[in-house]
């Protein structure tokens, strides 16, 4: 398929993918520029030299920048690394790609009356939810395997930070990342599947996002709220500690994936019974 | 086509569609056979978009019926759709597409060859530089036009176009009234909307006269012709002017310094000139028959009074099985109806 020629087998994502193109390119770069310039940062300077000259530990809570529930402080080789794949940059990258297919997937053709030539041909809802969740998967794949791979050569070339990360880690931690952007797509496509706002649907991604990272970070702050960390995805989404002790979170990926999944079946539920038209 | 054995291609029965509150069409009862060319008349907010728009799967009726080709638009909405051909009232398009991405898209959607792709986008005057733009670049007229073959590229035998001569300019619309003619010759089923008389006169040879969500009327064009009002006009030789003219009053006169003109019912022509002849100083008189489109405001506006009774009776005549005719057992609806298809479809 040349750019510009029309999937006939998946004519919905080639749609969605065309329309977005630029945008995905742009966040792509963005991604491999920052991800660069932490790997970068990590490099050259020791983690402990970032946080003054009295070497006094970071506060507890700046876990949460450093994508750790537990041991993993920012001022470290993985809490350096993992602060890259937690970054509010890292996180509005993904929340710009959640929000804007996300919203394209229902809400924003029922909002500017394109749905009304899409769905009146042969087209099931199923179908059109399924194709446009697919596009949104592999927006969101391709944005952390740009992220994963940009921190994995960075890791392969200095060897104090091949040192301090266990081999294949970095492949975890970007598996976990399309974790937690899946926990955030099944929500946003309910949004949209029910909406007839694109607004709606970006501002809750924005919300689900900015919110979740807020609990994680009051969770970790302040021990009273402790509990609610658990409804936090960012709790789950731990990166820094994978890239700090390797191993697989197969119960956080559970749960990031199963919340995705929930969310997606509601999408499905929710855009059977609705009106397409304004 | 039809799939229900009753000879009709598309069935509303006491189809009503309710937004909260509002109401969008209430207790619409219709048929269209197949092969007619029919008409969904009324101004904008009457319910024509809504009422298309459950034909074709995307509301799914508060109350009532929709069957198409004896298919329900929404349960059955995969295996209708192939059948249908579609253009909505407001199109929208995704403006970075070019128009010939646009309508490979949506052929790529149909599932089915598009035969006629060409041959249309040529009659309808769309070239290959105009198809490689993006749509964002297109005029109203030319959006409706890429409108139109994608509508009509694959053939559909039910074709259903809400407002589809927005914004052509007179030589395209002459080439859609052809295409029209045609898609009524092969047989095929065509559901218009439209607010423009003489383009229903010109079109269809059935229509359905809609006001606030109800059904006013269904007539064939002949039928209303023949039912149109006659234009009675008078000139006083005293010079008065305007004055009470008692029981001619309800025919809405129209003062013009010693003129007047009314509009009456075609039975009530004689006794109502007799009547204004015996009472007042005419000097002069003429009477002509009135156009269609005074016709359908006549019989806009006493809709309000029979819109019930009349939408009723077409329910009935659906349920006997009337569908294809006009209002229920009227024989001479259903000749009207004939002669309009003969006389009103050809361009």
């Amino acid at each position: 398929m040349t750019p510009g020629t029309v999937s006939r087998r998946l004519p919905l994502v080639w749609l969605a993918l065309h329309r977005r193109r630029r945008m995905l390119l742009s966040l792509l770069l963005g991604m491999v520029v920052f991800e660069t310039l932490i790997v970068v940062i990590a490099g050259t300077v020791a983690p402990e030299e970032l946080f003054g000259a009295a070497r006094r530990n970071p506060p507890g809570a700046f876990r949460a920048f450093s994508g750790s529930n537990g041991d993993i402080s920012i001022a470290s080789y993985p809490g350096l690394l993992g602060a890259g794949l937690t970054h509010p940059f890292w996180i509005a990258l993904q929340l710009t790609v959640i929000g804007s297919l996300g919203a394209a997937a229902v809400a924003a053709d029922v909002e500017s009356g394109t749905i009304e030539l899409l769905m009146t041909r042969p087209v099931s809802r199923r179908r059109l939810l399924a194709e446009r969740t697919g596009a949104l998967v592999a927006a969101s794949v391709l944005l952390n395997a740009a992220a994963t791979l940009t921190v994995a050569l960075g890791v392969a070339f200095s060897p104090k930070l091949r040192d301090a990360v266990p081999e294949g880690a970095v492949f975890t931690a970007g598996l976990l990342g399309c974790a937690l952007a899946f926990c955030l797509t099944g929500p946003v496509l309910a949004v949209s599947a029910l909406s007839r706002r694109r607004a709606h649907v970006i501002g809750a991604a924005v919300v689900f996002g900015a919110v979740g990272f807020a609990l994680n970070f009051v969770a970790l702050a302040w021990s009273p709220a402790r509990a609610l960390r658990y409804f936090s995805p960012f709790h789950y989404y731990a990166p820094g500690d994978v890239l700090g002790h390797g191993g697989v979170p197969w119960a956080a990926l559970g749960v990031l994936t199963g919340v995705g999944l929930l969310g997606l079946l509601l999408a499905f539920r929710l855009l059977e019974r609705r009106d397409l038209a304004i | 086509m039809p799939g229900d054995g009753t000879g009709s291609v598309i069935e509303l029965r006491s189809l009503t569609k309710r937004y909260g509150g509002t109401v969008g069409i209430e207790r619409l009862d219709v048929s269209v056979a197949a092969g007619e060319v029919f008409g969904l008349l009324g101004p904008n907010g009457a319910g024509k978009t809504t009422t298309l728009r459950c034909l074709v799967g995307l509301l799914g009726p508060s109350e009532g019926q929709v069957r198409v080709l004896g298919l329900d638009p929404v349960a059955d909405h995969r295996r209708l759709a192939p059948s249908i051909g579609y253009l909505p009232g407001e199109l929208r398009l995704y403006p970075e597409l070019t128009g010939q991405q646009t309508l490979d898209l949506l052929a790529a959607l149909q599932g089915a060859p598009v035969p006629r792709q060409g041959e249309l986008c040529d009659r309808l005057k769309l070239s290959r530089a105009d198809l490689a733009r993006p749509v964002g670049e297109y005029s109203r007229g030319m959006k409706q036009k890429l409108g139109l073959v994608q509508s009509l590229q694959h053939r559909p035998p039910v074709v259903v176009l809400d407002e589809p001569s927005e914004g052509l300019d007179p030589l395209v619309q002459e080439t859609f009234y052809e295409l029209l003619a045609e898609e009524a010759a092969a047989g095929r089923t065509v559901l218009l909307s439209s607010h423009v008389l003489p383009e229903v006169q010109r079109t269809c040879g059935r229509v359905a006269i809609v006001r606030h969500g109800r059904l006013v009327t269904v007539r064939s064009v002949a039928e209303l012709r023949h039912a149109r009002a006659r234009r009675v006009r008078l000139v006083f030789a005293d010079g008065l002017g305007a004055r009470p003219l008692g029981a001619a009053e309800r025919w809405s006169p129209r003062w013009d310094g010693r003129r007047v003109e009314l509009l009456v019912p075609p039975d009530e022509v004689v006794p109502a000139v007799r009547g204004l002849l015996a009472e007042l100083p005419v000097a002069d008189l003429t009477v002509e028959e009135a156009g269609l489109d005074e016709a359908f405001l006549d019989l806009y506006r006493s809709g309000d009074g029979e819109s019930d009774g009349e939408g009723d009776g077409e329910g009935e005549g659906d349920g006997d099985g009337e569908a294809a005719v006009g209002a229920a057992g009227e024989d001479e609806a259903a000749d009207g109806n004939r002669d309009g298809s003969d006389g009103e479809t050809t361009p």
